[in-house]
């Protein structure tokens, strides 16, 4: 494999994994009465050993907790890179918002009048 | 692990914690610790009596020097999104504020950072990575929802309750209680 699709792989695995754990910890975080975190729990942790069992078998080493900090570590860089693009698409649709001009609220042109007329 | 490594990831983990906490909303008690609890973790995050080990230090360092640029860029997104003619009417000083944090985040960015073809293609996997996750996580829900069976069809108000409901609407509409 080609350093640069290798990457690529590393980039996919390791955000996978470390989004994975993120859900598992929203679920922590919003536990209510209502939830019913099986499933989706146990969905999340597969994603994540699977993705450090696919790292494991791709560098050739032993899948252990040192293998799991690696993959999450990975997550970690893949999205900081991903950021800079979420960070111009934001600008990009701010500075639509910032230049457009606000619609016309019926409702408020209506509330006008009618106070106008009093 | 090393006590320096748990205390990388504890710390992430009660930041996500913190943060999903204060997404529960306003109504929910447990939403006003959210914040709190996302700093404490952020804390126990960045502040050690050690350097990490290989790779929590590197996790460490790229997160520290995106948060040179992310933090004005965060700060500039929020205050242009309360400015901008969006539900009221533009607000010109936080909108001008917020645009110069946004500049003030790309000038950091770029003087710091080098993009790549390359680092745009691990952006794509990366985003690959989050999707299939989420994916993976609806499905999940959704096998989790079919599997609840349902609640039978709740009854209607007796006269008591529709007594409270026309009062409680009464006095929203502003008007007099008594009939």
């Amino acid at each position: 494999m080609s350093p640069e699709l290798d990457s690529v792989a590393t980039a996919f695995v390791g955000s996978a994994a470390l989004t994975s754990m993120f859900v598992v910890l929203a679920m922590i975080g919003t536990l209510n009465h209502y939830h019913r975190p099986i499933i989706p729990v146990l969905g999340a942790l597969m994603v994540m050993l699977s993705c450090t069992y696919l790292l494991a078998w791709a560098d050739g080493t032993a899948v252990d907790t040192l293998t799991l900090r690696m993959t999450m570590s990975e997550g970690v860089f893949a999205m900081l890179k991903l950021l800079p693009f979420v960070f111009l698409i934001l600008t990009a649709l701010l500075l639509e918002a910032s230049l457009r001009k606000r619609p016309e609220d019926p409702l408020l042109a209506l509330l006008e009048s009618e106070s106008g007329s009093e | 692990m090393s006590l320096w490594a748990t205390q990388v990831w504890l710390g992430l983990s009660i930041a996500v914690i913190g943060i999903s906490m204060h997404r529960t909303g306003p109504a929910f008690r447990r939403h006003p610790f959210g914040t709190p609890v996302a700093l404490l973790g952020l804390a126990v995050m960045l502040i050690r009596v050690e350097e990490p080990p290989s790779p929590e230090s590197e996790v460490v360092s790229a997160a520290v020097d995106t948060a040179f640029w992310a933090i004005p860029a965060l700060l500039g997104l929020s205050l242009v999104l309360s400015g901008a003619p969006l539900y009221w009417r533009s607000r010109p000083l936080p909108l001008l504020a917020g645009w110069a944090l946004i500049a003030a985040g790309w000038l950091q960015y770029y003087s710091t950072s080098s993009p790549s073809v390359a680092d745009a293609l691990d952006a794509g996997g990366s985003l690959i990575g989050i999707l299939l996750s989420i994916t993976v996580f609806v499905l999940c829900v959704r096998t989790a929802e079919r599997m609840t069976p349902q609640e039978p069809e709740t009854e209607g108000l007796d006269e008591k309750e529709r007594k409270y409901v026309a009062s409680v609407l009464r006095r929203h509409l502003e008007v007099d209680d008594e009939p």
